[in-house]
């Protein structure tokens, strides 16, 4: 029997799989923006303390590292492996693909991550125990460190979008894979914005020390956080401007056509937030104020890295790794140079429920008796990455999709030409066998008929099963 | 404590009978071997698996003490009086401290381990996926009960509360995270699990299909007492010559934790023969060198920290490599069982196909090599520090800003070139 490695297939209604992705990464991207903004700008800091002889400054580092170990290193250091972990369940194929490319990339990270999560302890600990140069040295490695893993991740965020050249294709070269095309501006374009956002948090500490540290020295914590943040602000979008530049064709379709506009405005109404908040205590240092700068700080997440995560998602579509695998685990294209065949044409002639070793044997032969439920797999397997395929509510959903639509052969209808013949450039070909795609049809038809809403239940028929084991 | 882990074990219990009987549908040989992943891997699979067992052990060093820093921290709160409060105290803070450390050294051994056991892990993940998913959330809460318990370490009752949450969240991600690599273990029941023998097909994530409880205690709960016991006599050892320390409350904590150390080590040892008599015989485990030499570690070990109850202090650095042999051993033996179970169809991953290539290895052995120095300095760094008194300032030496110097050079090398590389290629492909 022909055999693809498909894994387990995990459904979440209404909601869907991926959004546990999407909520984790924010997290993590709101941490770990954080973290490594800050921790070259208290490099800075401490520099600035140690040659203006500034000792105060040493008091709002260490209450800055307090906040980092307690925010950033707790959700940081566990929401990181957390994408992973969701990932591994969402989509086990795309996550396998990145690993089996770039592990050694990804253990050069884990270095880093390491050096980075040992030195913020070792730097809160020992500031005012050792002597300051020797600090200050830590304080350095700590932050080019923290940088470093920021700038191993991003080629691999950016090969997930696209290798960026047919030539990887060929060459299989991890340098062609990891150098991107739009590799320099997505690091640039975050590390950026990794100012202004440990900007924004790091007033907010200030403000609250107001009265700790001498006047002199707080206006200087504060302009020199402000400068950085309006510099962070106002190049992070030059470098958002030549990341879009750089985007493939069809990610360009999508962020035009298909991202709704109450994903995109929060982002730019949040960067003006940001922004205004920095002229203004950049001008007037004594204004920042806690209440004004912290909840910008949680604004930035809500407004800002929730948005910002979704619409990366869904421009990297139809594809979830490198432009060969496709949303739904499906090994789409050829990469010669490294033996990966694409699984369409196979799946096209045997059927993906004959080919996927975890669909049951009584749904592997559509019979009327289980075209329902084979439909029902189908869906499952082939559009539940994006679809709420068994509801009318939530994640794009089937009930609403194809409401109206309680006819099997209309159903079938759309499906081949719209999705099969030709298909929008941010969804996968639909594929599968003939029968298979009719049973899908068949599904939807009846679920529509029920109001567009079904258990997400799979049952075979009893009659499917027992003919199995005759 | 003794309650909440028998309630916590008999809650857990039931998942054991969750399960079904031998129904194959496609044969556990070929879909193993259609599961690895086609790209390949990209270097020698035994160097894989080499530092899998390596990075795993390390690994759990820390996973033990953020567990056993707690038990001891209840323990000692329950316990009450000035001494027991201030040890609890410190091994909040050394469970504290070795979460975040159990977490990043965590990363490399899945890393290392998904390269070559792809089709045991993801398939094991995904059936019971909301539990997976559920691990980093546990986690995260339960890190936070940590902290918060160190945040109220003066108020004994509030702490003890916080502590008992954090060990009871960590005890559940470990249960997670041993049935995940249990049903691994299993591939000829993965389809009649997830269709429950035919009749369906189990898409929600909520189901657990195998548990050991001997294999649990063994790996998790009784180590980690046994490894934090050990940790207290280092506690003793490291502190006794500063002079603000009292050194008779050091000398209490090193007694204390080389008894913790053996009790719980002889649970340890007991569990972990249980559990070998639980595999499966057609394993041919059994009889293994790699599964006795890993009872012999133990014994090894326990031999070890018997000798030091006498004087902890003396005998802290020998336990500790004690120790660290029997978990070593253990990882290899743990390593061991994935070759016998998969080696039933056929599965070796030394057949794993190769798409060998030398660039990246060679960037994660230079960022090695550059990570090496850089933690040898910040550690020895730290070392000195905590070997001042309070309110003093360790001034380096010469020789120690040699090694600052060197060790801010090279990471600074180390991104010159990791960028310069970048723009040499991006200017050659797409210039």
């Amino acid at each position: 029997m022909d055999v693809l490695g498909f894994y387990p297939m995990w459904y979440v209604p209404t909601i869907g799989s991926g959004l546990t992705i999407a909520l984790i990464a924010s997290i993590h991207v709101m941490a770990s923006h954080t973290s490594v903004g800050a921790s070259i700008l208290l490099a800075y800091l401490a520099t600035k303390a140690y040659k203006e002889n500034q000792p105060q400054i040493y008091n709002y580092i260490k209450k800055y590292l307090l906040g980092l170990l307690v925010f950033s290193y707790v959700s940081g250091s566990i929401s990181g492996p957390g994408i992973w972990f969701s990932a591994t369940v969402v989509n086990p194929r795309g996550i396998s693909a990145l690993i089996h490319n770039f592990v050694w990339v990804w253990a050069a990270e884990w270095i880093w991550f390491v050096a980075e999560v040992t030195l913020v302890y070792i730097l809160f600990y020992t500031l005012g125990r050792i002597d300051q140069r020797s600090w200050l040295r830590l304080a350095w490695t700590f932050a080019i460190g923290s940088w470093a893993t920021m700038y191993i991740i991003v080629g691999i965020l950016s090969f997930m979008l696209s290798p960026g050249h047919e030539k990887w294709f060929e060459t299989g070269n991890i340098l062609d894979a990891f150098y991107n095309k739009n590799y320099f501006p997505h690091l640039l374009e975050r590390t950026s914005f990794m100012f202004a956002i440990a900007g924004t948090v790091g007033i907010a500490i200030a403000s609250l020390m107001r009265k700790e540290i001498n006047e002199k020295t707080y206006k200087d914590i504060v302009k020199t956080l402000s400068y950085w943040g309006i510099g962070g602000t106002v190049f992070g979008l030059m470098f958002f401007a030549w990341y879009v530049s750089t985007l493939p064709q069809r990610s360009d379709i999508i962020l035009n056509n298909v991202i709704p506009i109450y994903l995109k405005l929060p982002i730019m109404v949040i960067i003006l937030l940001v922004l205004a908040n920095f002229l203004w205590t950049a001008i007037r240092p004594t204004a920042a104020r806690f209440w004004m700068a912290y909840p910008i700080y949680i604004l930035i997440f809500f407004a800002g890295i929730y948005p910002e995560e979704k619409i990366r998602e869904t421009l990297r579509k139809p594809y979830v790794a490198g432009e060969f695998i496709w949303v739904n685990q499906i090994v789409s294209r050829d990469v010669p140079a490294k033996g990966i065949k694409s699984e369409v044409p196979i799946i096209n002639e045997k059927g993906l429920l004959t080919v996927n070793p975890f669909v049951p044997e009584g749904l592997k032969k559509i019979t009327p008796e289980n075209e329902i439920m084979a439909g029902k797999a189908v869906a499952v397997l082939q559009c539940s990455g994006c679809h709420n395929v068994t509801g009318s509510t939530g994640l794009r959903p089937f009930g609403q999709k194809f409401a109206g639509m309680t006819d099997p052969n209309a159903v079938y209808n759309f499906l081949v030409s719209y999705m099969r013949e030709n298909h929008p450039p941010y969804m996968p070909k639909l594929t599968g066998t003939d029968q298979e795609i009719k049973a899908l049809s068949a599904y939807i038809a009846y679920m529509i008929s029920k109001g567009g809403s079904v258990s997400a239940k799979i049952e075979v028929p009893k009659s499917s099963a027992e003919a199995i084991r005759r | 404590m003794r309650e909440i882990v028998r309630w916590f074990l008999l809650a857990v219990l039931p998942f054991t009978l969750v399960g079904g009987k031998l129904a194959l549908a496609a044969d556990p040989g070929s879909m193993l071997k259609a599961m690895a992943d086609p790209a390949g891997a990209p270097f020698f699979p035994v160097v894989m698996q080499v530092l899998q067992v390596l990075t795993w052990a390390l690994h759990m060093v820390f996973v033990y003490t953020s567990i056993g820093g707690l038990f001891i921290a209840i323990y000692g709160f329950i316990k009450g009086g000035e001494r027991w409060h201030r040890l609890s105290k410190a091994t909040i803070e050394l469970s504290k401290v070795s979460v975040s450390l159990a977490i990043v050294l965590g990363v490399a051994p899945l890393l290392f381990y998904q390269v070559i056991y792809d089709p045991l892990w993801y398939t094991s993940a995904n059936l019971s996926a909301w539990w997976y998913v559920l691990f980093i959330v546990f986690l995260l809460i339960g890190y936070y009960f940590i902290w918060g318990a160190y945040f109220m370490k003066e108020k004994p009752s509030l702490s003890l509360f916080m502590s008992v949450v954090g060990i009871v969240l960590l005890l559940l991600v470990g249960f997670i995270i041993h049935v995940v690599n249990y049903q691994a273990l299993f591939p000829e029941k993965w389809v009649s699990w997830y269709t429950s023998n035919g009749t369906t097909m189990n898409i929600s994530g909520w189901n657990i299909y195998a548990f050991n409880i001997f294999r649990y205690l063994a790996f998790l709960v009784f180590p980690s007492i046994s490894v934090s016991g050990v940790f207290l006599m280092l506690y003793n050892w490291y502190f006794r010559n500063r002079e603000d320390m009292d050194r008779d409350y050091l000398d209490w904590a090193g007694r204390v934790g080389a008894k913790f150390a053996l009790y719980a080590g002889i649970g340890w040892l007991l569990f972990h023969i249980l559990y070998i008599l639980t595999i499966p015989q057609d394993w041919n485990a059994k009889t293994s060198i790699f599964t006795w030499l890993s009872v012999l570690g133990l014994v090894l070990c326990a031999g070890v920290i018997l000798a030091a109850q006498k004087d902890p202090a003396k005998m802290a650095i020998p336990s500790l490599l004690a120790g660290g042999v029997a978990i070593l051993l253990i990882a290899v033996f743990r390593e061991y069982l994935r070759i016998a179970s998969t080696a039933r169809f056929g599965y070796s991953i030394y057949n794993y196909k190769m798409n060998l290539e030398f660039l990246s290895p060679l960037l994660f052995f230079g960022t090695l090599l550059t990570g090496i120095i850089l933690y040898a300095y910040a550690w020895w760094m730290a070392y000195r520090a905590g070997k001042t008194p309070k309110g003093k300032v360790y001034e380096a030496s010469e020789m120690e800003h040699h090694l600052g110097d060197a060790s801010v050079f090279i990471v600074v090398l180390w991104a010159v070139v990791f960028i310069g590389v970048g723009l040499i290629v991006i200017v050659r492909n797409y210039g």
